[in-house]
């Protein structure tokens, strides 16, 4: 399926009082209010989930598989984020977690933290390969792949084309499960455990892939309860188990889900990492002014601190973060992947983007540029009759965004409250 | 060009606002993006205007940006109060700076603001005294392009 127009996040109508929260919390400007309820602009939304952390009311939701729906396969197997390592507090150690979700009614579990390793293998012999252009961006964050289409098409290019870990992962567990088990494709269910609703976006409508290798993603707050009552009914098991662990740990994969933890294990480039989601505009504003050419890449993720503040996690983020870094530090420099096998995957493409990711249409005013431009001029001369207030009851999040309504022809300057004030005096 | 055929803008920069770097070649940017220019002649005209901005900001007292935008053509003109160029040809050279040990430590000064800001324009006229200031005229010509 690749559906242009998908979106994970939506607004449920009967909870929307109207407000204004998530329409000022938008950073792409992408909600109004019309007719008393939030609506998204389809074309404008990068599926960020800003406004379902700000919502009051509940009223934002995102469109994440559903653990039943998983019944349709006759084997499933789930790749958990990282990020679920953080969620159970210090005592609960990683391979627990794994077997917890074994009896939450998974046929298999794999640890993600060597395909990180493997990422990160990759992206150093890409950059090695490939002296130009200088920053690369990288992929992981399915948010900031959307924004580079839509903001700075011109930065296409600078995405580092290796595929995220969660894709890599399901992509091996593809092509050897069938085989293995004897069971077809398609009745193989691959599922990510992701704290992130835009994954479901990347793989409903992957920029860089003919389809996605996954076959959905359940958010870490629906699968929660399951796991801890399946970790709580185990405890006296868990103390066993601590002794012979199941999977081993890639200390340099185990800190990806924290910002700065896709690019630490690199060794020969220059990495910088960037969290949140004005600072990562800003810095792709400054990539795209030509700067930060010093800079081998650059890591970007539009969730505060790195995936570890995913809008659907459960745990609170510091309390996260201090825990996967408890772990990173546990689990030192370790490596579990080695280096043959994956310079080896590397060099067949196994871990490439099937196409370059390519810019998805603006949205000027016009098609007809002296049409724009005059719609510009007329947009400035609104702007300067507009009170500044960026109060939102017009329905539009501030007044030069009114103002941008109103000569596309879809605001009137009656729809400014202190305008029609003034008009009725 | 008839008049209504050509947007304008002009902005002012302060020199020595670095807290600000940028900010105007990011509004121009947003601007032409809406015009429905092309994204490589918005990505050219952000970094000549970056870097035109850069210039004010560290060499410069202040200075007013003007922005004109026909279907045909981006018009970017600095005119600075500042200390001028002494000598416009060598400034012009790839590598030549005159900037300060501090502002080469926050990474800026490098001596690539003015061949930066030709290569990616058509046309650069600078005209400077010194003591007095800086106009920088830099078009960018759009071949009519249009997003597509």
């Amino acid at each position: 399926m690749k559906d242009k127009n998908y979106h994970s996040i939506h607004i449920t109508k009967d909870r929307c009082i109207g407000c204004v929260h998530c329409m000022s919390a938008c950073p792409t400007k992408a909600i109004r209010v019309r007719d008393g309820k939030a609506v998204i602009i389809d074309e404008l939304c990068i599926d960020c989930a800003e406004c379902l952390r700000v919502c009051p009311y509940d009223a934002v939701h995102s469109h994440t598989t559903s653990f039943a729906a998983l019944d349709v396969f006759a084997y499933k197997v789930a790749i958990p984020s990282t990020v679920i390592y953080g969620q159970f507090g210090a005592a609960v150690l990683p391979n627990e977690i794994l077997s917890a979700l074994r009896r939450v009614g998974f046929d298999e579990v794999y640890d993600l933290s060597s395909i990180c390793e493997l990422n990160c293998a990759a992206t150093e012999e890409y950059l090695n390969e490939h002296p130009r252009p200088r920053p690369y961006i990288t992929s992981t964050c399915p948010v900031v792949v959307r924004i580079i289409q839509r903001r700075y098409p011109t930065l296409c290019g600078q995405i580092l084309p290796i595929e995220p870990p969660r894709e890599i992962a399901a992509k091996i567990l593809r092509t050897i499960l069938p085989k293995g088990l004897g069971i077809p494709a398609e009745k193989i269910g691959i599922i990510h455990i992701t704290p992130c609703p835009a994954k479901m976006v990347s793989i409903n409508s992957p920029a860089s892939l003919d389809r996605s290798y996954l076959d959905g993603a359940i958010s870490v707050r629906d699968i929660f309860p399951q796991i801890l009552s399946a970790l709580r009914k185990s405890e006296e098991d868990a103390l066993m188990r601590h002794l012979f662990p199941e999977t081993l740990l890639s200390g340099i994969g185990m800190g990806w889900p924290l910002s700065g933890g896709e690019t630490r294990g690199l060794k020969s480039h220059r990495a910088v990492a960037v969290s949140g989601i004005q600072d990562t505009m800003r810095a792709l504003d400054q990539v795209e002014a030509g700067l930060l050419q010093d800079i081998d890449v650059l890591e970007c993720t539009v969730c505060p601190d790195g995936c570890v503040g995913g809008p659907l996690e459960v745990e609170n983020r510091f309390l996260a973060k201090s825990r996967i870094l408890e772990l990173v530090a546990a689990a030192g420099e370790h490596a579990v992947v080695d280096q043959k096998d994956a310079s080896r995957l590397y060099h067949k493409n196994f871990l490439s983007f099937d196409h370059p990711v390519t810019p998805v249409e603006s949205r000027p005013l016009d098609r007809d540029p002296a049409k724009a431009i005059r719609k510009a001029r007329r947009r400035d001369r609104l702007s300067a009759d507009l009170p500044r207030k960026d109060c939102g009851v017009c329905g539009a999040p501030d007044c030069r965004t009114l103002a941008d309504d109103i000569v596309r022809g879809q605001a009137s300057l009656e729809d400014c409250p202190f305008v029609k004030k003034k008009k009725e005096k | 060009m008839s008049a209504e055929e050509v947007y304008r803008q002009e902005f002012p920069v302060k020199g020595g606002d670095f807290a600000k770097a940028g900010a105007v070649a990011c509004l121009i940017k947003e601007l032409l993006k809406d015009m429905g220019l092309d994204p490589k002649t918005v990505r050219r005209a952000a970094i000549a205007a970056y870097e035109a901005e850069m210039n004010v900001i560290m060499y410069a007292w202040e200075a007013r940006v003007d922005l004109a935008v026909s279907p045909q053509e981006v018009r970017i003109t600095v005119d600075d109060r500042g200390p001028g160029i002494a000598d416009i040809e060598l400034a012009m050279t790839e590598g030549y700076s005159t900037a300060t040990t501090e502002m080469r430590e926050l990474g800026f000064g490098a001596g690539m603001g003015l061949p930066n800001i030709k290569r990616n324009s058509d046309d650069l006229r600078v005209d400077s005294q010194t003591g007095r200031g800086t106009r920088l005229e830099i078009i960018i010509r759009t071949n009519g392009h249009v997003t597509t």
